[in-house]
């Protein structure tokens, strides 16, 4: 039998991790290159700002674009206070009982919910019940049930890790609960729930099934006049060009994966940098 | 304040959950007077320090029965703001706990929440603050700097002045040197009987020639009884119980 050296071994070992990260990124910069190569030609200011033509098959996404960012933003006005709410709830004032454990229990699980299921449920409860028809608004609430659990177990987490003894000096001073919440816990915290904020809403701007039935519109000669209107998304545009037109070009069909990607990209990268930002800033 | 009492406690029993941590305390503190509290660990001293501001009702399933009068008001009354109590009655802690922002920021923030000063006068309730902790004379150049660049005997006083810049009337310490150097210690010694000439101090320590250094009064806590009370020198020199010699000589605890 052969015996290796340590040093052999060590030096197989770092091999193998090392090859098993590089397998991980290959993918990824393979994806993201190859659609940038393909796409970037198509994309230019005309692409971005005009209307679809042709049956979508030339001009630009401007609606989609705009439809995006409407979504994206009127999602996080629902799901930013409802979530930051719910994790000062769960962190400083919940006792741990039956009913707080349920709670998390049911965060824990509703972030582990496919997005198809949010889409049928948002259709049942708001597009239908509710009688919001398919729109912005109940697409926008849709995708906040999907966001609030991400939003609220990141801020949960970034409100626990301030440490408890600048809430007790606080109070010691004379003030409120609320007031050392409000001056002590959340500026530390605000890092770390803006990273799950960032996070929460990229997700919202990159899935199609939770507005393919509540909100998305196949195609919309033009923009959106309310929130109780339809709207064009990126997501879902890709879609349809990419499987429901014959005969598109396909520059146009990567020219939208590109803007997709940098849009997602963009705000991922907002996120790592809030991240550093926070442990920099991170003293103690 | 004047010639008042300032606390007078009376009977005074504590409970975590079923376990009694303080039995019959009866104590009386003169104002602008050191009163120490010591006795072995777990003796009970700093949940005694706690009730005094009532910080340990932010503990969850703790009783407390006997009463606790500060000037003439029991502070366990159900009328009693316990915020306006805790800035009456301040705490500075073990360790040295800054908030991770400037020296400025840290003194300020007690003024500032609760509406005490602002502008010119918070500037000028700021640097007054930093003088009575005696830190002042060695940061001055800078109020600007973190706070967590200090050396630690810097932060505990800057903590100090943090207490003192809400105003209080006593100033409750729980073993506020045992984390610091001997010189430090030292600094804080000197500024605790410096203290004295404004404010009621009352001071856990763990450290025998603390107690005797700078207060005026010593009381001996042992499993949750205060055992012994009186003068420091008599504390020191000819207490009346043996338990308390041996304690103060060093023999054990």
């Amino acid at each position: 039998m052969i015996r290796l050296s340590r040093h052999h071994t060590e030096r197989i070992a770092f091999s193998v991790i090392g090859l098993a990260a590089v397998a991980t990124a290959v993918p990824i910069i393979v994806i993201v290159g190859s659609i940038f190569f393909s796409g970037a030609e198509a994309v230019s200011w005309q692409f971005l700002l005009e209307m679809p033509r042709d049956g979508m098959r030339s001009g630009g996404i401007w609606p989609a674009i705009i439809g995006t960012v409407y979504l994206v933003v009127g999602t996080g006005l629902i799901s930013i206070p409802l979530g930051i709410a719910s994790a000062i709830y769960l962190s400083e004032y919940a006792t741990d009982s039956y009913w707080t454990r349920m709670i998390r229990l049911a965060i824990v699980n509703l972030a582990g919910i496919p997005s198809v299921v949010y889409g049928l449920f948002g259709l049942g409860l708001f597009v239908l019940f509710l009688d919001l028809g398919s729109s912005i608004v109940a697409a926008c609430l849709t995708l906040s049930i999907m966001t609030i659990p991400v939003i609220i177990s990141t801020a949960e987490e970034a409100l626990r890790s301030v440490p408890q003894s600048f809430r007790v000096v606080s109070v010691g001073m004379g003030a409120t609960r609320w007031q050392t919440i409000r001056r002590v816990v959340l500026p530390q915290a605000l890092p770390g729930i803006l990273t799950g904020v960032i996070l929460g809403l990229n997700r919202a701007a990159g899935e199609t099934a939770p507005i393919l039935f509540t909100g998305a519109a196949f195609f919309l000669p033009k923009l959106p006049n309310s929130i109780f209107d339809q709207t064009m998304a990126l997501p879902y545009h890709l879609f349809v060009i990419s499987t429901q037109v014959p005969e598109m070009p396909i520059t146009i069909q990567y020219g939208t994966a590109t803007v997709l990607i940098t849009f997602v990209l963009t705000m991922n990268i907002l996120a790592a940098s809030v991240r550093s930002w926070q442990r920099r800033k991170r003293e103690w | 304040m004047s010639d008042e009492i300032t606390f007078q406690i009376e009977q005074l029993n504590f409970y975590y959950g079923n376990t009694q941590a303080l039995r019959d305390v009866t104590l009386t503190v003169l104002p602008r007077e050191i009163t120490a509290l010591i006795g072995p660990s777990g003796c009970g001293k700093s949940t005694f320090l706690r009730c005094l501001n009532r910080m340990n009702d932010t503990i969850t399933d703790t009783r407390i029965s006997g009463s606790i009068v500060l000037n003439g008001q029991n502070i366990y009354a159900p009328n009693i703001d316990e915020t306006e109590l805790r800035r009456q009655v301040g705490l500075v802690f073990q360790r040295p706990n800054p908030f991770p922002q400037s020296i400025f920021d840290n003194v300020a923030f007690g003024p500032r929440v609760l509406g005490i000063a602002y502008g010119n006068d918070l500037q000028e309730l700021v640097v007054q603050s930093l003088r009575a902790a005696a830190l002042w004379d060695e940061i001055k150049e800078d109020l600007k700097q973190p706070a967590l660049s200090l050396s630690l005997g810097q932060q505990q006083r800057l903590c100090i002045a943090r207490v003192l810049a809400v105003t209080p009337d006593v100033i409750l310490m729980d073993e506020p040197c045992s984390a610091l150097d001997p010189i430090a210690t030292n600094q804080i010694e000197e500024l605790i009987q410096e203290l004295k000439e404004h404010y009621t101090i009352v001071i856990v320590t763990h450290n025998m020639q603390q107690a005797a250094r700078v207060s005026d009064k010593t009381g001996f806590f042992w499993l949750g009884e205060l055992i012994e009370f009186d003068e420091t020198t008599t504390i020191f020199t000819r207490p009346s119980l043996q338990q308390t010699e041996d304690y103060v000589t060093g023999r054990f605890g």
